[in-house]
């Protein structure tokens, strides 16, 4: 089958015709099989009423054939009885024979036309026998029974004889015929037979053959197409469909391919000036921190007295003009972490690190903020942690960004940071008793600017950055960071980070 | 007697920052803009402390440091590397040029002075 389906299913595909047309000539071709098989059937059909017509013919001529038999039998009988008794009724019965005899040759003729030669001597001898008949009938009824009994014996019986002798000649002929046709009918029976199986048989597989061969010329470059479509749809524009079809299918794998082309293009040429936009975003955010360094250093000094003792008013101006400059430092540094992130060119250092000398750096840093508002500040790290092995300073910037969140937006109660291992993963989490988070927000905050819609938002600060940075951190290194929260109960920050970073993770980030 | 501070800096606005910073509080500034001045200053005023810039022309801060280590009259002033961005590994880095101490850009002045008196109390 696999031979066949490379012979035709390739040529079907390659015709230039409409796949309607395509259908439709199978259909049609299949519909003429059937015609022909039709034909077939009542062509044999025919042949075996004939033969059965041409049997039933030779047996009526036998019948009538044996009738003449015992016809002749039958006169010779009425006659031997009239040259016995001689009285008018078995005389009238005798010629009443006769008529009968004569009735019963004009159905031989009707019947046997085909033996004519043969039935024209049968006729001759009935005439001379009805002749002689005739004779001895009137010989009896004129008394003369001696000379009736003479004819009888001496023309009447040899006649008999011949004529039996005819008849049973013509009676084996139709005979053997009989047997001829009964033998000539089974046998063509058989041919028939034969002929109609095979025909059908033929039809059956062509039918097959036609069906399976459009089919596969069909199916084969949907499916082709399909699986194109399935790599286009996840990105993948490196191959074509090829198919030979040179119907609308064939059309359709051409529009693919240019589809194909276009995307690829369109997608490379988006990649390059997502890269460039990153990379001008990362110099800018490069160039933009070097002045800024310089406005915050003079301010510091300044704020310390470094150029003399300031008024209290110039003071406090130069302070808020510190904490905007510290704000913007914030902002273009995160932006810088995410233009790096884009752009692929933040690398991980994945080295072995101690959790809970990770965890301690972390608290030693924000535990001050805590206490200066109020808030219970506590670390429990597991004990008998194992070494974990990834990029440590991204990690511990997540866990800075997490802890200053929570203190941030917590006013009142406590702040919890917890690091644990478990099956094969590190789980570092951050709960607060703030303001939580409703449902609906807590996947827009890992987003990029997405502060939750607060009244006090602004005045808790922040660049909207820092969840989004923590994620990609995070994702980076195979590990996943959630939230699970309510509003007014507090929110708890997850991240679960595996023990060991893998090379491979390290390459595709 | 007055702690002398080499400071290589290629930048105008850190050098007088820094400048101002240590001069206030009564260290004495001798400044360098590349990493082969720097190497040449060190060598000529024997300074009690070297405050490198890591990203500078010519020389940059690793080799500067691995120059000065070199010179045995210098092998044992302290020095501290700025670098312009924390990047990981900047630290170690440093540490196997042989500086001793490491403060990352941008750094605010009370942090640099409290690393220098790390120094030179």
């Amino acid at each position: 089958m696999t031979a066949l389906n490379t012979l035709l299913v390739g040529p079907v595909a390659r015709l230039p015709a409409r796949v309607q047309t395509k259908l439709l000539a199978a259909f049609l071709a299949i519909v003429a099989l059937l015609i022909a098989l039709g034909a077939v059937g009542l062509y044999v059909l025919n042949g075996v009423n004939q033969r059965t017509e041409e049997l039933i013919r030779s047996e009526r001529k036998i019948a009538a054939y044996r009738q003449v038999q015992h016809d002749t039998t039958s006169q010779l009988y009425s006659i031997s009885s009239a040259l016995v008794v001689s009285d008018e009724p078995t005389l009238d019965s005798a010629l009443r024979q006769l008529n009968q005899f004569g009735y019963d040759l004009e159905r031989l003729q009707f019947v046997a036309k085909d033996e004519i030669k043969l039935l024209g001597k049968v006729r001759k001898e009935y005439d001379r026998f009805i002749a002689v008949v005739t004779r001895v009938v009137a010989l009896i009824r004129s008394g003369h029974v001696a000379a009736a009994r003479e004819a009888q014996l001496k023309e009447a019986q040899p006649l008999a004889s011949r004529l039996e002798r005819l008849t049973n000649e013509l009676v084996n002929r139709a005979e053997a015929d009989v047997v001829a046709g009964i033998e000539a009918s089974g046998e063509a029976y058989r041919t028939s037979q034969t002929i109609f199986i095979a025909f059908a048989l033929g039809a059956i597989a062509l039918a097959l053959v036609l069906g399976r061969t459009i089919s596969l010329s069909l199916i084969g470059p949907i499916r082709e197409i399909g699986a194109r479509l399935d790599e286009i749809a996840s990105g993948n524009f490196t191959r074509r469909v090829s198919i030979s079809n040179r119907d609308e299918l064939g059309a359709l794998a051409t529009n693919i391919n240019r589809t194909s082309e276009q995307l690829r293009r369109l997608y490379r040429e988006l990649e390059t000036a997502s890269q460039h936009k990153s990379a001008f975003l990362a110099n800018m955010s490069h160039e933009l921190r070097t002045p800024l360094n310089a406005v915050l250093g003079y301010a510091e000094l300044l704020v310390d007295g470094v150029y003399g003792e300031l008024p209290e008013r110039p003071k406090g101006v130069l302070e808020r003009i510190q904490n905007n400059g510290r704000h913007l430092l914030a902002l273009i540094n995160d932006v810088l972490d995410l233009a790096k992130i884009e752009a692929g060119q933040l690398t991980l250092a994945v080295e072995d690190y101690d959790v809970p000398d990770l965890v301690r750096s972390v608290v030693t840093a924000t535990e001050p903020l805590a206490i200066a508002k109020g808030l219970k500040f506590t670390a429990l790290v597991e004990a008998d942690m194992p070494t974990a092995h990834g990029d440590a300073r991204r990690v511990s910037q997540v866990l800075m960004n997490l802890v200053g969140n929570a203190v941030k937006f917590t006013d009142r109660g406590e702040v919890e940071v917890r690091a644990t291992a478990t099956g094969g993963h590190i789980v570092l989490s951050v709960r607060d008793t703030g303001p939580g988070i409703a449902a609906a927000d807590q996947e827009r905050i890992f987003g990029e600017f997405q502060q939750i819609e607060a009244p006090n938002t602004r005045k808790r600060g922040g660049t909207g950055l820092g969840l989004a940075i923590s994620r990609r951190m995070v994702e980076m290194q195979g590990g996943t960071i959630s939230v699970e929260s309510a509003p007014g109960r507090g929110a708890t920050f997850r991240v679960v980070l595996p023990i060991r970073v893998e090379p491979a993770l390290e390459e595709a980030a | 007697m007055t702690k002398r501070i080499l400071v290589v800096e290629d930048t105008e606005d850190n050098r007088q920052i820094i400048r101002d910073l240590l001069t206030s509080v009564g260290y004495e500034l001798i400044e360098a803009v590349d990493g082969e001045k720097g190497v040449a200053m060190a060598q000529a005023h024997r300074p009690d402390l070297i405050l490198m810039d890591i990203q500078l022309p010519v020389v940059d801060g690793y080799e500067a440091t691995r120059q000065i280590r070199a010179v045995p009259e210098l092998a044992r002033v302290p020095i501290i590397a700025v670098t312009s961005y924390a990047l990981s590994g900047d630290e170690a880095k440093a540490r196997a040029a042989g500086c001793d101490g490491y403060v990352a850009k941008p750094f605010s002045p009370r942090q640099l002075l409290a690393k220098v008196r790390e120094f030179l109390p």
